[in-house]
């Protein structure tokens, strides 16, 4: 993948481009607004990386100029603000995904790899297919090998996201925040109680299962 | 020269306005009590004068000149109290009680007037009496005058009118009396307002206006003030107790945070010592610190504001419903009775993402406190006074009576629960919320102590309906 960090903090850019590149991506990073706007209008990119608070240009003013051009690259949001209204005027501006700093390095590749699949399942379906799980968005039912499994509507969304997330670790407010559309961070472990009784589901009774728990990070559903 | 303070205050000018209006109507009333009374005194005399007048004419017109000549003198024997008086045409006098005409000049016209008669007491004394007359040309053109001493009606209307004249003066007196009483009180009221306002532009976040109950609107304004001020006191103290509190409580993991990362780089110096672990260690107090600082943000951002964000029309049912579902499965994974009682058809106009947040934290409390066996219950119910109350009890140890109120505040930890992870901050923004959206957090015992277990504790934020 090829991603752009438009970040002014340098050794902040430098660890995620590190940290990136490790993950076998490829980076390129701009130290300002301008610097980062003439990047993206020349390269293609699969995900931007933009701070909200930089010199010259700020990431709110870059991305409403691109997505004016027609640029639709997936922008994940880093901000320092980590207010509802500033996560709301961010996603306004045309932002995609928002994520305060200080931030996990896991929850940041989570997230910026979330994002660049989002690009590639732009088409409506209707059928969501990982190795042996099958689940079909109409008819709201969901088959392994060919055995139907019941679940609850919030388990099923919580599947959703992870088959159309297949092969990428999810991490625990990802869900929170995707699945059910909270962004606080509970002192208990709530999510990982719905992610085993989920996992107990779709994996119980199968010679080999296929929701792992990523250490440091959180989930991920495999093929 | 300045007016004394009284006479500058606007309710004693109010009370000038309305003493005027006072005195004009009271006048307009006086005035129509003279008429009918002392008005109506002068009516009659004239009434009878004209009789008299016609009693004499008709004589006259009987019997001619010395018929009425007879009459009068006849009438001035008697102890009529008339004074009469006959003349030629020419007005030279005939005959009569009196010498001649109090009349200066006389066109023909009947014609009335006022004037003196003088008389002499038992004394001697010469004593000016008024007196009131009808002059008229006779057919024959001889002229009668018909007079009456009206000296008794005089003192009654004399009277009449100095009861008026009393009457109205005690008006003003009562009225301005009633007026500076009425003010002194009005503006003893606003000078403790103003008194308060000047403390507080001194610094003096603690002065206070005087509520005297009466439930006016100065009351109502002294509450409304005295309110202000607990809040925006609050809000210093919370301030400052914000302040002294990050240092405190970001120093000692950082402190901490500092020590682990020294001791491991001399074991690592020394080649012994586990760099993996040391660095998880290290990441995990780092966490520790930001989820500190992220809570304490959240709550100074939350009471600084004095209101939540972006309020919504919802229904308390649907959100606590939603915080069922997510936290249900850990319940029972950690041996809990869940139970919820959620009352519908109730409105609030609330930050939703606040109100979820508060939930999660009381459930987050409840879970962490409630040994396995134990019970937790989320209800939503509509409270007598109309208000909306979310509340979960659980069957924990409780907290202590005296121990209620201090566990709200940022950073308290009870001893028992120093071995819990947490900062200490989640009541705090569970109130902190409930304020910013004009409510309020109540702490009670829970469902009360059987053996071992309870006696639990009950946390209730309460909101004011939409």
């Amino acid at each position: 993948m090829r991603i752009l960090i438009v970040e002014d903090d340098l050794e902040a850019a430098a660890v995620m481009v590190r940290g990136l590149t490790e993950s076998g991506h490829e980076c390129l990073s701009a130290a300002d607004g301008e610097a980062g706007l003439g990047e993206a209008r020349q390269g293609e990119f699969d995900v931007m990386i933009v701070d909200r608070m930089m010199p010259k240009m700020d990431g709110v003013t870059l991305v409403e100029t691109l997505r004016r051009e027609g640029d639709q690259t997936p922008v994940l949001f880093l901000s320092a603000l980590g207010e509802i209204n500033d996560r709301v005027d961010g996603l306004k501006a045309g932002g995609d995904d928002y994520l305060v700093k200080p931030y996990a390095f896991a929850e940041l590749i989570a997230r910026v790899e979330a994002l660049a699949r989002r690009r590639e399942t732009g088409s409506v379906q209707t059928l969501l297919r990982v190795g042996e799980l099958e689940m079909d968005l109409i008819g709201r039912t969901v088959h392994r090998q060919g055995r139907e499994i019941d679940l609850q509507p919030r388990e099923f969304q919580l599947l959703e996201f992870m088959m159309r997330h297949a092969g990428q670790a999810v991490t625990r407010t990802m869900l929170l925040e995707k699945v059910w559309e909270y962004h606080f961070d509970p002192q208990t472990n709530v999510i990982d109680v719905h992610v085993s009784r989920l996992r107990s589901k779709i994996d119980k009774g199968f010679d080999r299962p296929m929701l792992q728990t990523v250490r440091g990070a959180g989930y991920r559903l495999d093929a | 020269m300045r007016l004394p303070r009284i006479f500058r205050t606007t309710p004693f000018r109010l009370t000038l306005l309305f003493l005027a209006l006072f005195a004009a109507s009271a006048s307009a009333f006086l005035a129509y009590i003279y008429i009918a009374t002392a008005g109506e005194a002068t009516r009659r005399v004239d009434q009878l004068i004209t009789r008299e007048m016609r009693t004499l004419q008709s004589a006259y017109g009987r019997a001619g000149t010395d018929a009425l000549n007879q009459a009068l003198i006849e009438r001035a024997a008697s102890e009529r109290p008339y004074l009469y008086l006959l003349m030629k045409p020419d007005g030279a006098r005939i005959s009569g009680s009196i010498e001649e005409s109090p009349l200066e000049s006389f066109n023909g016209e009947a014609t009335w007037t006022s004037f003196q008669v003088t008389e002499f007491d038992v004394q001697g004394r010469e004593i000016d009496r008024p007196a009131r007359g009808l002059q008229e040309r006779l057919s024959g053109g001889e002229i009668l005058f018909v007079g009456a001493d009206i000296a008794e009606d005089e003192a009654y209307v004399v009277k009449i009118v100095r009861a008026l004249w009393g009457a109205g003066a005690l008006i003003i007196v009562l009225g301005l009396a009633g007026g500076v009483v009425v003010s002194r009180n009005v503006s003893r009221s606003m000078t403790g307002l103003t008194n308060v306002v000047d403390a507080v532009r001194n610094g003096d976040l603690s002065a206070r206006a005087p509520v005297r109950g009466t439930r006016d609107e100065l009351d109502e304004l002294a509450v409304g003030l005295n309110e202000m001020l607990d809040r925006l006191e609050r809000s210093m103290a919370g301030h400052k107790h914000t302040g002294d509190a990050i240092a405190h409580d970001l120093r000692s993991p950082l402190t901490r945070l500092r020590a682990r990362l020294e001791a491991s780089f001399l074991d690592l110096e020394a080649g012994r010592g586990d760099p993996q672990a040391a660095f998880a260690q290290a990441l995990d107090d780092t966490d520790g610190v930001l989820k500190t600082f992220g809570a304490v943000l959240a709550i100074a951002r939350l009471q600084a504001a004095g209101a939540a964000p972006d309020p919504v029309l919802f229904d308390p049912a649907d959100l606590a419903a939603d915080i069922c579902e997510l936290y249900e499965p850990l319940c029972e994974d950690d041996g809990l009775d869940f139970k919820a009682e959620l009352a519908r058809g109730m409105a609030i106009r609330a930050n939703r993402e606040f109100m979820a947040q508060a939930l999660a934290n009381l459930m987050d409390n409840a879970i962490k406190y409630t040994p396995k066996g134990g019970a937790i219950m989320l209800r939503v119910r509509r409270r007598s006074s109309g208000e909306v109350e979310f509340s979960v009890t659980d069957t924990g140890p409780g907290v202590p009576e005296e121990d209620r109120t201090r566990v709200v505040e940022r950073f308290v930890r009870l001893e028992n629960s120093r071995n819990l992870p947490g900062a200490g901050l989640g009541l705090s923004l569970v109130a902190a919320v409930a304020e910013a959206h004009g409510g309020r957090v109540e702490l009670s015992e829970g469902p009360g102590k059987v053996g071992e277990i309870g006696p639990g504790l009950r946390v209730a934020v309460i909101l004011p309906p939409a």
